[in-house]
């Protein structure tokens, strides 16, 4: 029924975890897995230019090797867990401002069906609360949700 | 992977595509489906002040639930029949049907729930049903939410 799992990831534990059930639920369904991991676009830092140098600066020369270095990181546990199930995978890493919409906008251009994402698991009080991009995901998707805890 | 898909409904066109989809998905992960559906209990609020213009009985009250509940319910064993999956389903009364959900996710050991997100259209899209959140909340459990 599902062929296609989107499975956004920012490398939090409860993102890890979510990764593994959507590998598991692939391998069930013979589907293939699509990783995605978004990621901040370049800056620049408006408020320290008073110096020659300012501290912090980062150029986007090197803002864009660190991305790829995280990305590759993140997305590298994706393909090893899919690898390990025998699940064929395939990862992608975007940059965006806000990552539901890339997120959304992924899910459409790897025509997947089922996105797979962790509720940001938090405790107490607040585990009453979804995280931001999951909440934002869940109202603009048009496929299924499967939101993990 | 999954065992046994609880899918709440409440009757409304995107709960039926949801149980059409938690159906089609048991059968491919070889699940059992549990349905559910939850009306509010009997309340002495419904007679009017003294005047017993729309008075209904508990005992009518009952009948009438467990008549809609039958019908509800019974979209999903005909799915579930259908599809050669098996099948479950009860009705409870209960003023928080997410609580509801989640307290029969529990006690029937489901592992997964598969619910609608009450898709709205417009600007209201982008609220999830009032049950449906709570539902993702409170749940301990993995929870698709089908649009």
């Amino acid at each position: 029924m599902f062929r296609n799992i989107l499975v956004p990831t920012d490398g939090s534990a409860i993102s890890r975890r979510a990764v593994g059930r959507a590998v598991r639920l692939a391998k069930a369904q013979k589907a293939r897995v699509t990783g995605l991991w978004v990621g901040p676009v370049w800056q620049p830092n408006l408020y320290a230019y008073d110096e020659s140098v300012p501290a912090g600066f980062i150029s986007p020369r090197q803002f864009a090797a660190s991305i790829r270095k995280i990305a590759a990181r993140q997305l590298g546990a994706v393909r090893k867990a899919a690898a390990a199930a025998g699940v064929r995978c395939k990862t992608v890493s975007v940059q965006g401002t806000f990552p539901h919409l890339e997120i959304i906008k992924a899910a459409r251009r790897n025509r997947c069906d089922l996105i797979v994402m962790a509720s940001h698991g938090r405790r107490g009080i607040s585990r009453l609360l979804l995280g931001s991009q999951t909440a934002m995901v869940l109202a603009y998707a048009r496929i299924p949700v499967m939101v993990c805890r | 992977m999954f065992r046994n898909i609880l899918v709440p409904t409440d009757g409304s066109p995107l709960s039926r595509r949801a149980i059409k989809q938690a159906v089609r998905f048991a059968k491919e992960q070889k699940a059992r489906v549990t349905g559910l559906y939850v009306a509010p209990p009997y309340n002495s609020r419904l007679i009017e002040d003294g005047a017993m213009f729309n008075f209904v009985s508990p005992r009518q009250y009952q009948a009438t639930v467990s008549a809609i509940a039958r019908k509800h319910l019974k979209a999903i064993e005909t799915a579930a029949a259908a599809a050669g999956v098996r099948c479950q389903t009860l009705h409870a009364l209960s003023d928080f049907p997410y609580d509801e959900i989640v307290r029969t996710a529990r006690r029937r050991k489901c592992d997964l729930v598969y619910m609608a997100s009450h898709g709205r259209r417009g600007i209201s899209r982008l609220l999830l049903g009032s049950q449906t959140s709570k539902v993702l909340a409170l749940s301990t459990i993995p929870v698709i939410v089908c649009r």
